[in-house]
């Protein structure tokens, strides 16, 4: 019947479901046994199922996880990269040292292991190695960065509580050769001066910080130092040292075109492997962080400026033939002349009237602002963390812009000059020194123009003039066509010039048609010497030091020897020509 | 038949077992390989960097400077030493030219046909 067919199939599909479940009183015993195994066998078997296909999908996915195990015995301290010069040689590297530590609280006798440790390490200190053995403490270094050998014998001694760790140690394999510029790093291979500092800078101190700069697998970095220039320059400059028993003698050779600094030296100085010494104030970097008044080789920016402005040509002439009065002051030439003196005069004879003379021509406001534009006036900030601030006048007035115009009262540091003459000779580009290699496009790219290529060239034959007849003979390399100008100062004394203490230098270009090198070579308070017939200006100590430097690093540099070079005169006589040609 | 099933899922069960523990001391195995390789690549890393330091050291310029004046007689380069190609004398001309005898024997036998070439057929 219709009525009972829909009545009845809701309770009997309740009860069928019931009796399919086996739920129930009424239901047999070995059946619902039966069906409750196989309910088990399913659900392991669908478990292992679930495993079996994980264990293929592991076989079949390779693991992501290529994290690198660091081992606890590795390296403590920071792996610094390696400093290379411009050819690839290694500067400063870092070598796998062990170093000595000790657990106090698992110490079973520290009398005994004290002994035992101050006989292989006679040098550690008793009472701070007792000290260190009986505090209480987790962990306590007790010697850093010992030899393998010192390591052997003390890991046989067999004391236990006492470990090794190895540490990254910093050395320098050239010892003093590369000093100022390297710098130094402390015990946790940290750097605290130089190029060493400037790497800390560029991110490795906050590699450190995140723990990740543990291994060695950074790039290098290259410097534009070139290893054998910088030792001939260190060599003849140690050597001029104690020929003219001076207090300090400096030298940096700079590529004008690049403005990368290829040498640079400064001694007295230190080795690096020993950097105790470096604390020493006699063994600071003279040529950035010392100020020094250059003397006449500032006259090579006074007529580069006077050049430049149009005030003078080198036609021009200048009153010479009196000492120049300037109140209760008076300006004299080394050598009077007493007539009229042209430009290329002025610069061979190095006339500081006639400086003197071309300065106040182009007035206080044009010689200030020149200066500042060749960047005389301001810090020079290179890649070295150390610079110095040059000492201006305050109150500038004529006489300041008279005695500057021959490289007294304006306090610079020597790189920063060196900076200024590189501009005024390479085409009239200011390019900032830098440490790191650089490609002449990126100078490019940096160079601010600052004079007219016209004036630089006036200046190279100038120069060169300078070497073949004026004060830079000394200097004249055969072969090189070297051009240079002498510079020598007074030094301050007590507020008064001192006529016996002298700074003298040189800046010498090479060569002189197309400069690609300048070298400063400076002196502080060279002795006159029997052979210098009692003199001891530029002319006699710092010119044939540059002749000894260039003599040996110009093979080095590339530069190829021409003997059939005209003569500087000749050369002059046709761009004067054009000159005046222009004017008329 | 149950009893055969049973068998069966129970030796698949030991085999299992066993499979997955072998597998897992393999992995732990190349692990600890993979662990002592990567601590030798680090030794031989440290090494070339000490010695690539001692070569540094040995290749100083001033221990080469010492040792040079002290066992060599070489003397400081002097400009005049360098020359440039464009001073070299250009190659004079033979008169006579000259007689090479290896050239001549090859030219007399005239080897037309090599091992490797074969002569050509119908000639």
């Amino acid at each position: 019947m219709a009525f009972s067919s829909t009545v009845k199939p809701a309770q009997a599909r309740w009860q069928r479901v019931m009796h399919a479940l086996l739920y129930g009183n009424d239901v047999d015993r070995t059946v619902k046994a039966k069906a409750r195994l196989i309910l088990v066998v399913v659900g392991f078997s669908i478990i292992y199922s679930v495993i079996a296909a994980r264990l293929v999908m592991f076989a079949v996915a390779s693991d992501g996880h290529g994290a690198r195990r660091t081992v606890s015995q590795d390296a403590v301290a920071t792996a610094r990269p390696d400093i290379l010069d411009r050819n690839g040689r290694i500067l400063a590297t870092d070598v796998k040292t062990p170093s000595l530590f000790a657990e106090p609280r698992k110490l079973i006798d520290p009398d005994e292991a004290e002994e035992l440790l101050t006989a292989v390490l006679p040098d550690l200190d008793r009472k701070e190695l007792r000290e260190r053995l009986t505090s209480r403490r987790g962990f306590v270094w007790l010697k850093r960065e010992i030899t393998p050998k010192q390591q052997q014998e003390i890991h046989r001694l067999g004391i236990p509580g006492i470990g090794f760790l190895t540490e990254n140690k910093r050395v320098y394999p050239n010892g003093p050769i590369v000093s100022h510029e390297l710098g130094i790093v402390n015990i946790d291979n940290q750097g605290i001066a130089g190029i060493e500092k400037w790497i800390d800078g560029q991110g490795l101190a906050a590699l450190h910080m995140a723990g990740l700069a543990t291994d060695r697998l950074q790039r290098p970095v290259d410097l534009a130092l070139d290893l054998r220039v910088q030792f001939a320059l260190r060599d003849e400059l140690a050597k001029a040292r104690e020929k003219f028993k001076a207090k300090a003698a400096a030298g940096v050779v700079l590529n004008v075109n690049t403005g990368e600094i290829t040498a640079l030296a400064s001694e007295p100085d230190y080795d690096p492997n020993n950097p105790r010494e470096a604390n020493d104030p006699t063994r600071i970097n003279r040529l950035t962080t010392g100020v020094y008044e250059m003397g006449s080789t500032f006259k090579v920016l006074t007529v580069a400026m006077a050049l430049d402005s149009g005030k003078a040509t080198l036609n021009s002439t200048f009153d010479a033939r009196q000492p120049l009065h300037y109140g209760r002051f008076a300006i004299h030439d080394y050598e009077p002349k007493h007539r009229f003196l042209s430009v290329p005069e002025i610069f061979t004879f190095s006339s500081n009237i006639g400086a003197a003379r071309m300065a106040l021509a182009v007035g206080v406001e044009g010689h200030k602002a020149f200066l500042k534009k060749m960047g005389q006036l301001d810090r020079l900030r290179t890649e070295l963390p150390e610079s110095a601030e040059p000492l201006v006048p305050k109150h500038w007035g004529e006489l300041n812009t008279v005695t500057i115009a021959f490289g007294h009262g304006l306090s610079v540091a020597p790189l920063q000059a060196a900076m200024g003459i590189a501009a005024t000779v390479n085409g009239g580009l200011l390019i900032k020194p830098t440490f790191l290699k650089r490609s002449p496009q990126e100078a490019q790219a940096i160079a601010k123009r600052v004079l007219k290529p016209e004036t630089s060239l006036d200046m190279r034959y100038l120069m060169r003039l300078n070497a073949e007849k004026g004060t830079a003979t000394f200097a004249n390399v055969k072969g090189y066509y070297v051009g240079g100008k002498t510079g020598t100062a007074e030094k301050v004394v007590n507020g008064h010039y001192s006529k016996h203490k002298l700074l003298t230098d040189f800046m010498a270009i090479l060569p002189a048609d197309k400069p690609r090198y300048l070298l400063l070579i400076m002196l502080d308070e060279p002795q006159p010497l029997p052979e210098t017939h009692g003199f001891a200006t530029a002319g006699w100590n710092a010119g044939p030091t540059a002749a000894k430097v260039i003599a040996r690093i110009a093979p080095l540099l590339d530069i190829e020897p021409r003997f059939d070079m005209p003569k500087a005169d000749q050369l002059l006589l046709v761009s004067a020509k054009e000159s005046t040609r222009e004017t008329r | 038949m149950m009893r055969l099933l049973n068998i069966l899922v129970i030796a698949s069960l030991i085999f299992a077992a066993a499979f997955v523990y072998k597998i897992k001391f393999d992995s732990t195995l190349q692990i600890e390989r993979v662990a002592k390789l990567h601590g030798q690549i680090r030794r031989e890393r440290d090494a070339i960097a000490t010695l690539r330091a001692e070569w540094s050291r040995l290749d100083d310029p001033a221990r080469i400077q010492a040792l040079a004046e002290r066992h060599l007689t070489l003397k400081p380069v002097s400009p005049t030493q360098f020359g440039a190609f464009d001073n070299l004398p250009s190659r004079p001309s033979d008169a006579v030219p000259p007689v090479d005898p290896i050239a001549a024997i090859l030219n007399a036998s005239r080897p037309e046909f090599t091992g490797s070439i074969a002569p050509a057929v119908g000639r």
